[in-house]
């Protein structure tokens, strides 16, 4: 499992309940890929990972923490 | 057109592309897949320019390369060692077996040159060497 988890789905709501496509389409990667970061089941990319706190309007460690 | 569509479309693109091929064989007519196949590679590009979604991304990829590295793994020892076997069982005798078995090996050596090959270009590419 990895150590790294994230606050997409909460970040979601608190973003006028962001739909996961709309996301998806905002950060330029899948749907698949949105619900599988959601589920925990893959890291993203340092790059995707930005793509994602820009498309949320939030900073990197908001939506992302290391826990070591 | 959306990403659910183009999946339908490409489905029926491959079942078609299967059939024209099924019938190449069939028929003993190797020029039927040349025009088929190009043709299918030429609408699959047409059709994933419209769509507007994100198809491949760095999940497809990643999950591509693990894939890759799975597959290249089982076929490089399946490869080698039903190769090799196949060879010592026909060396005396010269047979389609030693054949076979030589093809396969061969073809175990050229996919470990081929992955060396790779390797070193992309360990340079991304170890910022000059």
């Amino acid at each position: 499992m990895s150590r790294i988890s994230n606050q997409i789905r909460r970040l979601r709501f608190d973003h006028g309940e962001m739909t996961q496509e709309e996301l998806a389409q905002r950060a330029g990667c899948t749907r698949q890929t949105i619900i599988a970061l959601e589920q925990g089941k893959y890291v993203p990319s340092i790059e995707l990972a930005f793509k994602i706190a820009h498309a949320l309007g939030v900073a990197l460690e908001e939506v992302f923490q290391y826990e070591a | 057109m959306n990403f659910k569509q183009f999946t339908a479309i490409r489905i029926l693109v491959i079942i078609i592309m299967a059939g024209f091929i099924s019938w190449a064989v069939v028929s003993a007519n190797i020029w039927i897949p040349i025009p088929v196949v190009i043709a299918a590679v030429v609408v699959m590009m047409l059709l994933r320019r419209r769509v507007r979604e994100v198809v491949v991304d760095e999940r497809v990829y990643s999950i591509a390369e693990k894939a890759s590295l799975v597959a290249f793994r089982i076929f490089g020892i399946a490869a080698a060692v039903i190769g090799i076997t196949l060879v010592a069982l026909g060396w005396q005798s010269a047979s389609d077996l030693y054949k076979i078995g030589l093809t396969l090996a061969y073809s175990a050596c050229g996919l470990l040159i081929i992955y060396y090959i790779a390797y070193l270009y992309y360990n340079r590419k991304y170890s910022g060497k000059k």
